[in-house]
């Protein structure tokens, strides 16, 4: 048989061409897992995204490692304080490149409501220990919060949007 | 086991004369306004009933430091459990007041022992041997106050870091 | 107890290992850390490492007005943070001498035993996601939207709540938030029901809860556990019974207690409370007076009468214990949090001893820890 009619159809419709890099960005962008790591009131919101009502695997972003060697992004939830730090930088250097931050709620914004001058425990904000990708404002954030967290991240991977944006009124 | 609070009351009196030299005297400190206890500013007397209903508890007892531990001996012969034990810094007086809540599984009595301490040398034996449950409590007050308990376990930092060597909520604390 | 014996007494030499639980790890429920000592499966010695969360909230007392101090409240034990909200404005009310209307005791009753339920309702997701199910989760988080969605009504927030004053409750309740909580109650009983044919009957769950993780009266004394736990050791201590506050002794309901001391015993303490608050939230809500939900004329700076005082409650996890002490200024001299989880933990090193290392996970899930309450 000739090549040229070995295939009636025209190829375009079923072979795409893209740089290798959009493609794995958008596999990931698609499958972003997160690391199972709840410090306090935050994460109560974070568990509540991942249950029934709002369903974040809707976004397949439901797969919660509790290995930071499975994870691609991490979900700073909740409050570091100085005895904290250390685990969260450890946690955050085992993790596989690429990897992302998140930062969710006040406290992982800027140390929150328990920054006062003179105070003793509180790191005041997790971008002083590694850099950050998207905050999360909120004490604490509504779980819509976080799921536009990890939409604005996909937005960050891919370069696009993936659902409209929801301007309010 | 006893049957009502003044029965319990009683024996404390026996336990801590009223004659004994007092932690300090509320004459000296009633100048200053920053005075708490509604049985220093009362009488002498160190065993006192006060009025659930506006404080809170039922029996207030100042002990010197080395009655806390007899103090806690009989609450436990008594059925108590351990509540909480704390400290508050009275920085004006240069003293440290150790303060330890009991509460009754039972009866639902509420019972405070206090006891005064030197600032200068703040140091209270350990009542962990008679309430295990205390052990967590002495260590987080010696961490935020730095009361010593004599003959305790294990004093090291509880919530602070391991090598915390500040006591945060002394007033004269600064970060 | 007789494996470890026999373990430790047996012929071959005695070598055990340190097992590092946490901080970060999902069955600790935060950053609690545990410092296993194990023999083989066995735990030798567990010492657990507290402070991964500590937020200085007492020191943060010192530093603000007492009404400045209120929105922390919400934020020691947040997922039952109404009752922390009511121990320290009813601490403060008791100082200042604030009388709070029947009305706006009564919606605290309301909103407190609805923060219960949801409390519980975590407590049960989490602790069979513990204990390998994960499926009651979503089914208890289904429920506990319900339940936020009332309050956030009401209070503006699903989570940390800052919704009690001095003098009453910043908001009052409306037709809305009534007909919402009734129609809850009764959704909410059916869903019980199902609990129990669901979980509570599953031989699964029995097997791995009964006869496991004892605990004995003896034990909630020295240490001073509270709420469930000393409730699940046949001790029927319940601050809403022993020291009625708020207005408790208006409201017909049950302590629930089992004698047997163990998971399966606190399990049941859990599941049959929730019965019990439906019980009040019901009866609150055909008992609520009218007139108003705020004491007027509160100052916004308050300057509380010297001395100390004491308010304690029933929160989710035990006795709440708010000592203040007030040298008769706008700030507050000390503010003492005793929290439940924190008592509660520390039995955990006697209990833990000589117990395999899943059961040891199922015991840490049946005290039902918050960590930032043992932190504070």
């Amino acid at each position: 048989m000739e090549p040229e009619k070995a295939c009636t159809q025209d190829l375009s419709q079923i072979v795409k061409f893209a740089m290798l890099d959009d493609v794995l960005s958008l596999a990931r962008a698609n499958s972003l897992w997160p690391l199972t790591f709840g410090l306090a009131c935050c994460a109560i919101e974070m568990m509540a995204a991942g249950a029934s009502r709002f369903d974040i695997s809707r976004f397949g972003a439901e797969v919660f490692r509790p290995s930071p060697r499975q994870a691609d992004v991490m979900i700073v939830a909740g409050t570091i304080n100085k005895k904290m730090a250390p685990a969260v930088k450890t946690l955050y250097d085992q993790m596989l490149e690429p990897k992302w931050v998140i930062a969710m709620g006040n406290c992982a914004i800027s140390g929150g409501p328990f920054v006062y001058p003179g105070q003793y425990a509180v790191i005041e904000g997790v971008d002083k220990l590694f850099p950050v990708d998207v905050f999360i404002p909120g004490c604490p954030p509504r779980p819509e919060a976080l799921i536009e967290g990890i939409l604005k991240l996909e937005e960050k991977l891919t370069g696009k949007r993936r659902w409209p944006e929801v301007i309010p009124q | 086991m006893i049957s009502s609070l003044q029965e319990l009351a009683d024996q404390f009196s026996k336990l801590i004369p009223q004659d004994a030299p007092l932690p300090e005297t509320p004459a000296a400190a009633g100048a200053s306004c920053a005075h708490g206890g509604v049985a220093s500013q009362a009488s002498t007397n160190p065993v006192q009933m006060v009025d659930y209903a506006i404080k809170g508890w039922h029996l207030d007892v100042r002990a010197r430091p080395d009655q806390v531990v007899a103090a806690a001996a009989l609450l436990d012969e008594n059925g108590f459990a351990t509540d909480a034990v704390t400290g508050v810094d009275w920085i004006a007086e240069g003293e440290m007041e150790v303060v330890y809540d009991y509460f009754h599984p039972a009866n639902s009595w509420r019972v405070f022992v206090r006891a005064r301490v030197p600032r200068s040398k703040p140091e209270i034996p350990t009542i962990s041997q008679v309430y295990p449950g205390a052990n967590w409590h002495e260590r987080e007050t010696h961490e935020f106050f730095g009361i010593v308990f004599l003959g305790h376990p294990n004093l090291t930092p509880l919530l602070l870091p391991e090598d915390a060597d500040y006591h945060p909520l002394r007033k004269d604390f600064k970060a | 107890m007789s494996a470890l014996s026999l373990l430790s007494s047996g012929e071959r030499e005695h070598e055990t290992f340190i097992l590092n639980v946490g901080p970060q790890h999902p069955a600790t429920h935060g950053v609690l850390r545990l410092k296993l000592t194990m023999d083989g499966e066995y735990i030798t010695r567990a010492e657990p490492v507290c402070g991964y969360i500590h937020r200085m909230h007492e020191k943060m007392g010192e530093n603000r007005t007492w009404a400045q101090f209120l929105p922390n409240t919400g934020r020691i034990d947040y997922l039952a943070a109404m009752a922390y909200g009511h121990a320290y404005v009813a601490a403060v009310e008791r100082a200042a001498g604030i009388v709070v209307p029947a009305r706006a005791e009564y919606i605290r009753v309301i909103t407190s035993e609805l923060n219960r339920i949801s409390s519980h309702l975590v407590w049960f997701g989490a602790f069979l996601l513990d204990l390998g199910g994960f499926t009651p989760l979503l089914y208890a988080f289904d429920d506990r939207e319900k339940i936020l969605d009332l309050l956030e009504a009401l209070t503006g927030s699903r989570l940390t709540y800052c919704y009690y004053r001095f003098g009453g409750v910043c908001n009052d309740v409306d037709d809305d938030f009534i007909r919402g909580t009734r129609e809850f109650v009764a959704g909410m009983r059916p869903r019980m029901k199902m609990y129990r044919e669901l979980v509570t009957d599953n031989i699964i769950l029995r097997k791995r809860l009964i006869g496991i993780g004892h605990i004995s009266a003896e034990m909630c004394r020295k240490y001073g556990a509270t709420g469930p736990v000393i409730r699940g050791s046949g001790v029927a201590y319940d601050v809403r019974k022993n020291e009625p506050y708020s207005v408790y002794r208006d409201f017909d309901f049950d302590v629930p207690v089992f004698p047997e001391g163990d998971c399966m015993a606190r399990y049941l303490v859990r599941m049959e409370e929730m019965v019990q608050s439906l019980r009040i939230v019901e009866q609150a809500l055909d008992k609520l007076p009218g007139g108003p939900a705020l004491t007027a004329g509160v100052p916004r700076v308050l300057k509380p009468a010297v001395g100390d005082y004491c308010f304690a409650v029933e929160a989710a996890r035990g006795r709440f214990l708010v000592r203040i002490v007030s040298d008769g200024k706008e700030i507050p001299y000390r503010v003492r949090l005793r929290t439940p989880s924190f008592s509660n933990l520390s039995l955990f090193e006697e209990a833990s001893q000589g117990m395999m290392l899943p059961d040891a996970l199922a015991l840490l899930g049946s005290l039902d820890l918050v960590i930032p309450d043992i932190d504070r």
